[in-house]
C-alpha cells in the first residue's frame, strides 16, 4: 500500500490540527451547536436572593454561618479580637462587604459568596465530579474526589472557591448553601435564618426570580438598570443580586450570556464528540506507521549489509 | 566543525563533573523542599494565594515546560510521518528531552496539587468528569509519558544490556527488541496522538477561565496556537540540547539536521504569527496593543522575541553558523515560553486585591526539577548510546553495532 502526502496531513491532524483550524476560523460552530451545549435551571432548583438596597450590614449571617459550618472566625486583621476578614478566604464562606464609590456618595452593602452558577465553570473543569451539582442545584465539594489542583479556583468567573494553603489536607472552601442541614435539620441555610431584616432570603429560584421581578416592577429606575443579576449572566446563577449600584462595582463580572463551560464545549465537543477523531486520528497514522516501519526496517538491513554481513539480524 | 551525523554513541566521559555536582545539588535542595511541602503545606514554601492559585509549577514547570519538552513528538513527526530520514540520527535526543520534560512536569505536578493521595480514584474511570478539559489533560499526559515515551526511550537501555558482558542477559534483551518492534508502530502511533490532544487542551484549559485572561491573549484559538507552540517548541529545545552538546562534548554539527530544524522552526513560528494577528484582527482587539500597559507590553515582548529570530533563521548563513543559530534559538524560546507561561499568570487577572510573585523556595524548586532533568540527561548521554554522531566518531568506538533501527 503507497500513503501518499495528502493521506499523510489528513491522517495527522485530522485529530487535531485540522479540526481546531475549522472549529477556530469559525467554520463548524453554528448558533443550533451553541444551543445544543446550553444548561437550563433545573425546575427545583433552589437558590438565595440577595437585595442590597435592604442590607443593613450588621454582619449577623457571617457568625452564623462560621457556627453551622463549623469554621474558625478569622480575626487576623484585628489582632485576634473581632472577626475581621478582608477578602473570603478558607475560614470565610460569606462576607458582607461595602462598596463606597470614588465620590463618595453612592454606597451599597455586598454579599459575596458562592453564586451556585446553573452551569458552573468549577464544576466543568473539575476533573473528577469533587465538584458537582446537588439535585437541588447547589454546588456541593466532595473532600474524597479532590486531588487539589484548584482549576476551580482559575476557572470560577466570581472568584469563590477558596482553598486551606497551610494545611497538610487541605480542603476546598466555599459556600455550600448548608447542605449539610437544609432539609434534614433546618429548613433553609444559616445566613438566611439570622438575617433581620430579609435583606437575604431562600428559595426556588423560579420563585425568588418573579420576586426580584416584582421588586424591580416595583420601583422602576431604582436597581441598577433594573435588572437582577444572575438572571442571564455566564448562563444564570441560583444566588441573585438586587443592588441600586453597577454590579460591576460590586464584584460581579460583566459576563457573557452563554456559559464559559458552553463555549468550552462547543470548542471541544465537535473534536472529541465519542472520541470518534482521535480514534480515527490513531487508526490512520497506524496505518502509515506500519508501512514506514517496513520501510524503515529495510533499509537498515540495507546499510548494515556491506560492512557487517555477518552480523546477527534481528525483526 | 561540521560532520554528518549516522549514529548515536554513547559518551566516553567522567559522569561526575562539576556541572554535575551543581545540578544535583540543586536537584537535591527542590526534592527537600518538597518533602517538606509536603509534610507541612503548600503555603510555607509557595507564593501561591486564592487569587493566583496556580504559579510557577503548573505554569512554568508543566504549562511552559511540557512544550519545551515536546522535542520526541515534533521531530517524530519529521522522521515517520513526514519521512525525512535524516533526521532518524537525533530521534533519540528527541525522545529523551521528552521523558525528561514530562517526567520533571509530572513531578512539580504532584508536589503541586493539594491532596494527591485522592489521585487513587483516579483509577476508576467511573469519577472521571468527561467534561474536564484537565481531567483529559492528566490523563493523556501520563499515559503518554508512561507508555509511549518509556517504549521510545527502551531502545539505548536493550542495547546497553545486549551489550553487555552477561550471554544470557544479551539473549533475552534482544529477544524483548524483536518482541516489541512488533508494537512499534502502535507505540508511536499513540506518541502522535496523545501529545496532539494534550498540548492542545492545555490552551482550552485557560479557555474556561472566560475573561479572567485578559483579551490578547484570550481566544478560542488558544488550543490552535498551543498545540503549534509544542511543536516549535520542540523543535527549538532539540536543537539548543544538540547545539550545547556538541559544543561540550565535541560531536561535530550536522548542519543539514540541524540548519533543516531551525528552517521548518522558523516558518512555523511566522506561521503561528499570522494565525495571532489574524486573530486579534478578527476578534477587534489590535488596538488594546497599543495601550502599552503591562499587558499590550508583555504581548509586544512576545511578539518581538518570535518575530525577531523567525525571520532571522529564514537566512541560510545564520542557520550554518552555530553562534547565531544558538543566539536566535535562544531569543525564540523565550519568547515561546513566555506565551505558554503569560495566560495564566501575568495575563490572569483575578477579581480583588491578589498579587503573585514565586517565594524563594518555589524558585529554588521549580529550577531544582529542571535540573533533575539534566541530572539525568547528563547520566543517559553517558551510559547510553543517545547523542548522534558522525561515521569516523562512530568508527573509533569500535564496539558491537547498537540496535540502531530506532
Amino acid at each position: 500500500m503507497d500513503v501518499k502526502r495528502r493521506d499523510i496531513i489528513k491522517a495527522l491532524f485530522g485529530g487535531s490540527a485540522v479540526a481546531a483550524l475549522a472549529t477556530s476560523v469559525g467554520v463548524v460552530p453554528t448558533a443550533k451547536a451553541s444551543e445544543a451545549e446550553a444548561v437550563t435551571p433545573l425546575p427545583e432548583a433552589v437558590g438565595l436572593m440577595y437585595d442590597a438596597t435592604k442590607c443593613i450590614g450588621c454582619r449577623a449571617c457571617m457568625p452564623a454561618c462560621q457556627n453551622e459550618n463549623g469554621l474558625t472566625p478569622d480575626t487576623g486583621s484585628t489582632g485576634g479580637l473581632y472577626q475581621q476578614p478582608e477578602t473570603l478566604n478558607s475560614s470565610t464562606k460569606n462576607l458582607i462587604k461595602l462598596y463606597t464609590a470614588p465620590d463618595g456618595h453612592e454606597r451599597s452593602f455586598m454579599k459575596q459568596q458562592c453564586m451556585h452558577c446553573v452551569d458552573p465553570a468549577c464544576v466543568s473543569g473539575c476533573p473528577m465530579e469533587a465538584l458537582h451539582k446537588e439535585p437541588l442545584g447547589v454546588v456541593g465539594w466532595n473532600p474524597s474526589l479532590c486531588i487539589g489542583c484548584r482549576y476551580c479556583q482559575i476557572a470560577c468567573p466570581f472568584n469563590i472557591p477558596k482553598f486551606e494553603w497551610h494545611k497538610v489536607n487541605p480542603k476546598i472552601v466555599k459556600c455550600e448553601l448548608c447542605r449539610h442541614t437544609v432539609g434534614k435539620t433546618a429548613s433553609q441555610p444559616a445566613c438566611t435564618r439570622v438575617c433581620p431584616t430579609h435583606a437575604v432570603i431562600y428559595g426556588k429560584r423560579s420563585e425568588l426570580l418573579a420576586e426580584a421581578h416584582r421588586r424591580i416592577a416595583e420601583r422602576p429606575g431604582f436597581y441598577f438598570e433594573d435588572r437582577v443579576y444572575g438572571e442571564i449572566e455566564g448562563g444564570g446563577t441560583q444566588c441573585l443580586v438586587l443592588s441600586h449600584v453597577d454590579y460591576s462595582n460590586l464584584g460581579l463580572p460583566k459576563l457573557d450570556r452563554e456559559s464559559a463551560p458552553s463555549q468550552v464545549r462547543r470548542s471541544t465537543n465537535f473534536i472529541y464528540r465519542g472520541f470518534l477523531t482521535p480514534i480515527v486520528a490513531y487508526g490512520g497514522i497506524v496505518a502509515i506507521m506500519r508501512n514506514r516501519w517496513k520501510d524503515h526496517l529495510e533499509h537498515v538491513e540495507k546499510e548494515k549489509q556491506p560492512e557487517s554481513p555477518s552480523q546477527e539480524n534481528r525483526a | 566543525m561540521t560532520a554528518t551525523w549516522q549514529k548515536c554513541i554513547r559518551l566516553k566521559e567522567p559522569l561526575l563533573t562539576k556541572p554535575f555536582y551543581v545540578f544535583a545539588g540543586l536537584a537535591a535542595v527542590a526534592l527537600l523542599l518538597g518533602l517538606f511541602r509536603e509534610l507541612t503545606g503548600l503555603g510555607y514554601v509557595t507564593g501561591l494565594n486564592d487569587g493566583y492559585s496556580w504559579g510557577l509549577f503548573k505554569n512554568w514547570n508543566v504549562t511552559a515546560l511540557t512544550a519545551l519538552g515536546s522535542g520526541g513528538y515534533a521531530v517524530a513527526v519529521m522522521a515517520w510521518i513526514f519521512n525525512e530520514r535524516k533526521f532518524h540520527p537525533i530521534l533519540r535526543t528527541a525522545v529523551l528531552t521528552s521523558l525528561l520534560g514530562y517526567g520533571t512536569g509530572m513531578l512539580a505536578l504532584g508536589v503541586d496539587v493539594g491532596r494527591p493521595w485522592n489521585f487513587i480514584h483516579m483509577n476508576n474511570p467511573r469519577n472521571w468528569n468527561p467534561h474536564s478539559v484537565l481531567l483529559e489533560v492528566a490523563v493523556c499526559m501520563t499515559a503518554y509519558a508512561l507508555l509511549a515515551l518509556d517504549m521510545e526511550n527502551m531502545p539505548p537501555f536493550l542495547e546497553r544490556i545486549y551489550r553487555g558482558s552477561d550471554p544470557q542477559k544479551s539473549a533475552r534483551a534482544l529477544k524483548f527488541f524483536n518482541f516489541m518492534q512488533k508494537t512499534f508502530p502502535f507505540g508511536i502511533a499513540l506518541a502522535f496522538v496523545l501529545p496532539s490532544m494534550h498540548q492542545s487542551s492545555l490552551g482550552s484549559l485557560m479557555y474556561l477561565a472566560g475573561n479572567r485572561v485578559n483579551t490578547l491573549w484570550q481566544t478560542p484559538r488558544l488550543p490552535l496556537l498551543y498545540l503549534l507552540m509544542a511543536y516549535i517548541l520542540g523543535f527549538a529545545c532539540v536543537l539548543l540540547v544538540l547545539l550545547l552538546s556538541s559544543y561540550a562534548w565535541d560531536l561535530g554539527r550536522d548542519s543539514v539536521i540541524l540548519g533543516k530544524l531551525a528552517s521548518v522552526m522558523s516558518w512555523m513560528t511566522l506561521v503561528w504569527l499570522a494565525i495571532q494577528f489574524i486573530d486579534l484582527g478578527y476578534r477587534g482587539v489590535v488596538g488594546q496593543l497599543l495601550i502599552f500597559n503591562r499587558y499590550s507590553v508583555c504581548f509586544l515582548t512576545e511578539t518581538i522575541l518570535l518575530l525577531i529570530p523567525a525571520i532571522a533563521l529564514r537566512s541560510a548563513s545564520v542557520r550554518a553558523t552555530a553562534g547565531s543559530l544558538f543566539r536566535m534559538t535562544f531569543l525564540l524560546t523565550l519568547g515561546g515560553l513566555l506565551y505558554r507561561f503569560t495566560p495564566t499568570t501575568i495575563a490572569f487577572n483575578p477579581l480583588g486585591d491578589y498579587r503573585y510573585f514565586p517565594s524563594v523556595a518555589e524558585i529554588l524548586m521549580s529550577i531544582g526539577f529542571t535540573s533533575i532533568a539534566v541530572v539525568i540527561f547528563l547520566f543517559a548521554v553517558k551510559k547510553f548510546a543517545i547523542l548522534p554522531a558522525s561515521a569516523g566518531k562512530i568508527a573509533a568506538e569500535a564496539a558491537m553495532p547498537p540496535f540502531d533501527t530506532l
